[in-house]
């Protein structure tokens, strides 16, 4: 009661300043709010626009209200003229899914490690380490994948040197799942290390000894102490490999042989040689949609375990 | 993709540094134009050349449509070009009143892509099928039965591109289906032949396709017969098969894409590069066939030296389908990967 009292007494000599401080941050943070407006909220307008227009003759569409992008994704023609439900999308979906994921678990199984090993190092080579893990990052992504299909490519450093212990001549890893992965977990692993060694880094060495100290062994350190507290570095880096991994082009296409198609290849070909527009539109809605499950359901079990502890 | 963005942005730097009427915006086939004939043309003209490069005609027409893509010239194919000019994206600029029509073979004029020949010149033409490694595989060529029903050594060490356009010709030619057909049924045959030959396929790739088929990787790839030529000269122990179902055909064109910056010097370049001198020196360098009137005694790629230009089989032009038959050749090409 008082309170707003003083409040009211104060206010009038107030207000010109907490105006000029308002209005400051007002214009101070109008830069990020264009920035976010222009380069995330006006694209995902537009596409989200575009998933519900009717497509044109030959590519590009009409402002028309038209659901058929969506409904592309379930229920197809089938080659007998009714229509019917197609599994194919849904197929490619899971696919993408399920090699985002094991993307995201490989990693993952290295990272820790790893960002284990750095942070136990002395300064001077922690950072010489760190810069060591973003150094491929220097390099042009395309480039490092073409890196990968000379040394697994027949005649590579990997088949030679096999050939050099006596396995047959004429050996090729490329053009399979294994390749394709191999490039991904290659290609993102630095998004997942990074993160972790940020969160184990600041990992107060006393628990560890007070794990020890309660009789706790090392994989019950591992399990109860280490791992709960690195848990944030851990997801974050989670989320930084795997929503990445969802949209690849480059690695299934290169490594894969471009056998069975991912979603990125799917909504490629839907603006490009299928030109349905609004199709490839309502992919990239659904896969952003899915994703946001994905973070939304990982974000709540964070917090449900916040509050746990 | 980022090489050519940057390229552009650089380029739009210097157009706005020179005059406006010294500047050309090429939007071409990548590596298509001789880099000799550009330095000659920008130094007669007075006239700053940028060069940007595509590899699907999808890629083009996704740009055309877009809009304002300040680009002053543009070669699409044959099929595209129809869906161009239906669509509005490029300039009637009168090319049949150009000295440039008069030097078109005559089997060239007024095809159905450009009836009156008033949008497009042409500058290229050729055609797609499987190219082999004589070194790896010896056997016959003279059908696509061998590439799309291998058996022993080809299998396992078959390439398609990745793009369902011309894949999808050669097999409808194999199958005598039409090209653009809207009956489901003829399509299910063509999708039913590309799932019996997957197994048998290494990759489905059009990038790096000399040094996958050179290395051994694979032994039979989808190609384009300058390609196959250019490598072939360069000591690659290829060649085109002839099949006797036909070849799947192209033809590029040089048109001017609506609203573009520099039209006058378009309409120049275009008359330059279709001076028989010219054409002759562009096709010495491109390796395709050309479609113009040629000094005969300059011309490198001759019957006897290049028999992969001059095919004596039939040759097939693809077609501009409806939305109704490209949404058939999309199912099938994703049923095939899904």
């Amino acid at each position: 009661m008082t309170d707003s009292a003083l409040h009211a007494t104060a206010e009038p000599e107030r207000t010109p300043r907490i105006r000029f401080w308002h209005g400051l941050s007002f214009w101070g943070l109008l830069p990020s709010w264009v920035l976010m407006g222009l380069a995330l909220i006006l694209p995902i307008a537009i596409i989200a626009a575009v998933s519900v227009a009717t497509r044109g003759a030959h590519g590009g569409f009409t402002w028309d209200f038209n659901l058929a992008g969506y409904r592309h994704i379930l229920f197809n023609e089938g080659w007998t003229g009714e229509l019917e439900f197609t599994p194919q999308y849904l197929l490619i979906i899971l696919r993408t899914f399920v090699l985002a994921g094991a993307t995201t678990l490989i990693c993952l199984l290295f990272a820790v490690p790893v960002a284990y090993f750095i942070c136990r190092q002395p300064p001077g080579r922690k950072a010489a380490l760190v810069y060591l893990v973003t150094l491929p990052f220097w390099v042009s992504m395309i480039l490092r994948v073409y890196a990968w299909m000379i040394i697994l490519g027949k005649e590579g450093t990997l088949p030679r040197f096999l050939e050099y212990f006596g396995a047959p001549a004429g050996l090729s890893f490329m053009f399979n799942d294994g390749a394709t992965l191999t490039a991904m977990v290659y290609t993102y692993m630095p998004l997942m290390v990074l993160p972790v060694f940020a969160s184990l880094e600041k990992l107060d060495g006393t628990l560890i000894e007070a794990s020890h100290d309660l009789y706790g062994d090392r994989w019950v350190t591992l399990r109860r102490v280490i791992l709960p507290l690195t848990a944030p570095g851990i997801i974050a880096g989670a989320i930084l490999v795997f929503v990445p991994s969802l949209g690849a082009v480059l690695e299934p296409t290169l490594m894969g042989g471009g056998k069975q198609m991912m979603m990125g290849s799917l909504v490629q070909l839907q603006f490009g040689g299928g030109r349905n527009w609004p199709f490839g539109a309502a992919i990239a809605m659904t896969l952003m949609a899915l994703v946001m499950i994905f973070l939304i359901f990982t974000g709540l079990r964070t917090a449900r375990r916040g509050t746990a502890l | 993709m980022k090489k050519y963005l940057a390229a552009t942005a650089l380029a739009l730097c210097f157009a706005t540094a020179a005059q406006a009427e010294g500047q050309l915006n090429l939007y071409v086939w990548a590596e298509s134009i001789s880099p000799a004939l550009i330095d000659k043309f920008s130094k007669e003209n007075n006239v700053k050349v940028s060069v940007d490069g595509y590899t699907s005609n999808e890629d083009l027409l996704t740009k055309l449509q877009a809009g304002s893509s300040g680009y002053d010239i543009a070669t699409p194919s044959q099929h595209f070009l129809r869906v161009m000019i239906d669509e509005g994206l490029i300039e009637n600029y009168g090319a049949n009143e150009l000295k440039a029509y008069e030097n078109i073979d005559a089997r060239w004029r007024n095809q159905w892509w450009d009836e009156n020949q008033e949008y497009s010149i042409p500058i290229a033409y050729g055609t797609a099928g499987f190219v082999v490694n004589t070194a790896q595989y010896k056997g016959p060529t003279d059908s696509f039965k061998y590439f799309f029903e291998p058996e022993g050594e080809l299998s396992g060490k078959i390439a398609m591109l990745s793009y369902p356009d011309e894949v999808i010709g050669a097999a409808q030619l194999y199958l005598d289906v039409p090209f653009c057909t809207e009956d489901p049924a003829q399509m299910k045959k063509v999708l039913d032949l590309l799932m019996a030959q997957k197994p048998s396929v290494a990759v489905y790739s059009s990038d790096n396709i000399a040094s996958r088929l050179a290395s051994g990787e694979v032994s039979a790839h989808f190609w384009w017969d300058g390609e196959e030529l250019k490598a072939r000269t360069n000591g690659s122990p290829f060649a085109l098969a002839m099949t006797k179902e036909g070849l799947v055909g192209w033809i590029d064109s040089m048109v001017i894409p609506k609203g573009a910056p520099n039209r006058d010097n378009a309409i120049k370049f275009i008359e330059f590069m279709s001076e028989p001198e010219n054409a002759t020196e562009q096709m010495n360098f491109y390796a395709h066939s050309s479609p113009m009137k040629l000094v005969q005694e300059k011309v490198v790629y001759t019957k006897e030296k290049a028999p992969e230009l001059y095919p004596e089989v039939p040759i097939v032009f693809s077609r501009t389908c409806s939305p109704a038959a490209q949404d058939l050749v999309t199912r099938v090409w994703t049923q095939l990967l899904q």
